[in-house]
């Protein structure tokens, strides 16, 4: 008897909790739309907090002292989130909890389509004084979602092989406009010093070869299936192993992964002198004081494991997306911030290598200001090609974390010869269709 | 008026008790039941919509090969705890001597306890370096040509890191061990000694049985706080390479934290708790032939 009588108690506790929940996911959506229109009213100063990820002393901070000068009655304040997966959930929890976010950075699609499910992001559809997609150009259309605009695409991120231009020199190698995966692994073989590497890769653009190709031809099958195993996936697979196992010209993924392989810092002081990365190097490369550096950096899109140039898309495109809380009582103002900081507020972010996208701003300045006193340790041709000149069209990254995951774990797997190959491929299908399966597509 | 009294004493009792009680229902019993609840449903972190979903999320578990694979690896951490008590246990009974320097070694030893967890965790990383790392420097001094990966192969990652967990655990275990010890009557020793016992004998025979209760405690606690844990992992190998890293405790962690996935999350860590449930209780009962009180 008295068993039971803890058992139900136990049963309502849930109950009530589960209720309790209900109500408040339901609750918050409701009270999305009007709470902005009367806030404005209340005189005062308004403060504004936004929620962004990089560091406040590589751009952000004097974007916001610049601000704050010009209006005295719109005051924002920069909080810092690391964007890893515990910054992610911080940030949205405060979001959730209703603390004070007005306006936040996503930096993947697949974080922003996350928040606007959640009914975290305003649309920003309501407000007629801004175009997006003639601002920032038809680049833009990556970051719609449902075809609408939930926040604003404000940087031009690049994609790249930084190269060691004194040693490309030095082995009589031109600087590569268009090359495939396979003249990258003659220049890492011509490249490879002794026991040294010929090619290293920041763990973040580390899978885009092959995202690149699933971006172009889908990541499923015309039925629904799972389209890992693409003949290029098995080629990127085979001939990265063959890199790190028979070339030696990349370090081996495990070694690399548990020893968190400083590679900026190992293309930096001329070790290997390929290295494949995005515009963030420029806050290593430029900073002479950490990282002392006697050569000229010269830049080379990423080599494609498509063999038709035409077939080639790149990652790229526009990326830091600025949202405005549907739930922030100042959304006016914070859109009137927003503007302003993409139409070239956001120029002192260069410094760290954020390139406003904006058509209105002063691109070339924000290249300057980029490169500071240090224009002349990079080859200003290439980087101008890889930045602005490459017409290459672009992909962003939308696969979810769930699948970006299973692949990586299968191929660390395989390049740890602790599985072979059919088996890696077969796998990644196996669990990537078990993940369709249980979050059907929308 | 006895009866009086005790009621009020009872009263008086239950007073003591609420605020700690208030706390253990705000901040644990009402979560547990939340997460309870959280099993039957496919409520993800962000989403507005949740739907009941009935055991689908059991079911799911049960087909799980990941899930296997943690509790496969979590069965592979757990080694760690006996390995540990028996080297915990020959340092106590060593530093229990008169030996030179017995308090700064007992400092010594116990210190990895006291020591963040995260800045251990990059310790043991460099040290377990494959190609410059310390270890295997001195095993190719030693003349082994292929030492272990350590961490950064898959069939060795569960070990090295079994590696670093006895190490941390060792001290807590001798210095528990070493409180213990300071209760064997030196009486039973001594009259052991005068019927002819040698040190080995005495130690297995004497010694051994009593601190039985000892052995018991650290087996249980050990048991549960590293079934329990995870940031040793998530501070070196996430989990990886691969999936070889990858404990229960990771698991639920990767579903609630990185995928939102809450209801998949709860359903594991209510496993994880059905689990440490019935290790106890094997051990409970399990004691009996072997812990002398």
């Amino acid at each position: 008897m008295r068993k039971k009588g803890w058992l139900a108690g136990f049963v309502t506790l849930a109950l009530i909790a589960g209720v309790m929940s209900g109500c408040s996911g339901g609750g918050s959506k409701g009270e999305a739309g009007g709470a902005d229109a009367k806030a404005a009213s209340s005189s005062g100063t308004v403060k504004l907090k936004m929620w962004g990820g990089v560091p406040p002393e590589a751009g952000p901070q004097e974007v916001m002292d610049a601000w704050n000068k010009d209006h005295p009655d719109v005051q924002v304040e920069y909080v810092r989130y690391v964007n890893d997966d515990e910054g992610n959930l911080k940030l949205d929890t405060a979001i959730m909890t209703g603390q004070d976010v007005d306006l936040f950075v996503n930096y993947s699609a697949s974080q922003a389509t996350k928040r606007v499910t959640s009914g975290a992001a305003a649309d920003l559809s309501s407000f007629t004084d801004y175009n997006i997609d003639e601002k920032m150009g038809p680049e833009a259309e990556g970051w719609k979602i449902d075809g609408k605009y939930y926040g604003v695409p404000t940087t031009k991120s690049s994609f790249f092989v930084a190269l060691n231009k004194d040693a490309l020199d030095a082995a009589n190698l031109p600087v590569p406009k268009d090359w495939t995966w396979e003249e990258m692994m003659e220049y890492a073989k011509k490249l490879k010093k002794g026991d040294g590497y010929g090619f290293i890769q920041n763990t973040e653009p580390y899978v885009d070869p092959i995202d690149s190709v699933l971006a172009k031809e889908g990541y499923t099958k015309a039925d629904g299936t799972s389209n890992l195993d693409h003949p290029l996936v098995r080629k990127w697979l085979e001939s990265l192993n063959r890199m790190m196992k028979d070339d030696q010209t990349t370090p081996p993924l495990g070694e690399q992964l548990t020893s968190k392989m400083p590679v900026e810092q190992m293309f930096l002081s001329g070790e290997v002198p390929m290295l494949n990365i995005g515009a963030w190097l420029l806050r290593s490369s430029n900073n002479f004081t950490d990282y002392p550096r006697d050569f000229k950096i010269a830049f080379a899109p990423v080599p494609r494991l498509e063999e038709d140039a035409a077939n080639y898309v790149t990652r790229g495109g526009l990326g830091d997306y600025i949202s405005i809380n549907a739930k922030s009582k100042h959304q006016k103002e914070a859109w009137e911030f927003l503007k302003w900081y993409a139409d070239g507020g956001m120029a002192p972010m260069a410094a760290g290598g954020r390139l406003p996208a904006s058509k209105d701003s002063d691109q070339d300045a924000a290249l300057k200001s980029m490169l500071g006193d240090k224009g002349d340790t990079y080859d200003q041709e290439s980087l101008m090609y890889v930045m602005f000149d490459n017409k290459t069209p672009t992909f962003v990254r939308t696969v979810p974390q769930e699948v970006m995951d299973l692949r990586s774990q299968e191929y660390e797997k395989y390049f740890l010869g602790a599985q072979d190959l059919n088996t890696t491929v077969s796998e990644m299908v196996k669990r990537h269709n078990e993940y369709l399966k249980s979050n059907p597509q929308k | 008026m006895n009866n009086h009294w005790m009621r009020r004493q009872r009263r008086l009792g239950y007073v003591f008790i609420g605020p700690s009680m208030l706390g253990v229902l705000l901040f644990f019993l009402i979560p547990a039941a939340y997460s309870l609840g959280l099993v039957f449903t496919d409520y993800k972190f962000m989403n507005p919509k949740v739907g009941f979903v009935g055991f689908d999320n059991i079911i799911r578990m049960l087909h799980d090969k990941l899930f296997y694979l943690s509790l496969k690896n979590t069965v592979l951490f757990l080694v760690a705890v006996p390995v540990s008590i028996a080297l915990g246990f020959v340092v106590a009974v060593i530093l229990n001597q008169r030996i030179y320097l017995k308090k700064l070694l007992r400092a010594l030893y116990f210190m990895p306890y006291i020591t963040s967890g995260v800045a251990v965790a990059f310790v043991w990383m460099l040290l377990f370096q494959p190609k410059q790392g310390p270890i295997n420097g001195f095993l190719r001094g030693i003349g082994i040509d292929h030492p272990p990966g350590w961490l950064s192969t898959t069939t060795t990652s569960m070990f090295a890191i079994d590696i670093i967990w006895v190490w941390f655990l060792m001290g807590y275990n001798m210095i528990i061990y070493l409180a213990a010890l300071q209760e064997v009557s030196p009486e039973l020793l001594e009259a052991a000694k005068i019927d002819g016992a040698r040190p080995g004998q005495l130690l297995r025979k004497i010694i051994w049985p009593l601190v039985s209760p000892t052995t018991f405690l650290l087996l249980v606690t050990g048991m549960i706080m590293t079934i329990k844990t995870f940031g040793i992992i998530q501070a070196t190998t996430q989990g990886g390479p691969g999936n070889s890293t990858t404990i229960l405790s990771l698991y639920v962690y990767q579903n609630a934290f990185r995928y939102y996935d809450m209801g998949y999350a709860a359903t594991i860590s209510w496993a994880l708790f059905i689990i440490i449930l019935i290790i106890t209780a094997i051990q409970w009962i399990g004691q009996k032939r072997w812990v002398h009180y």
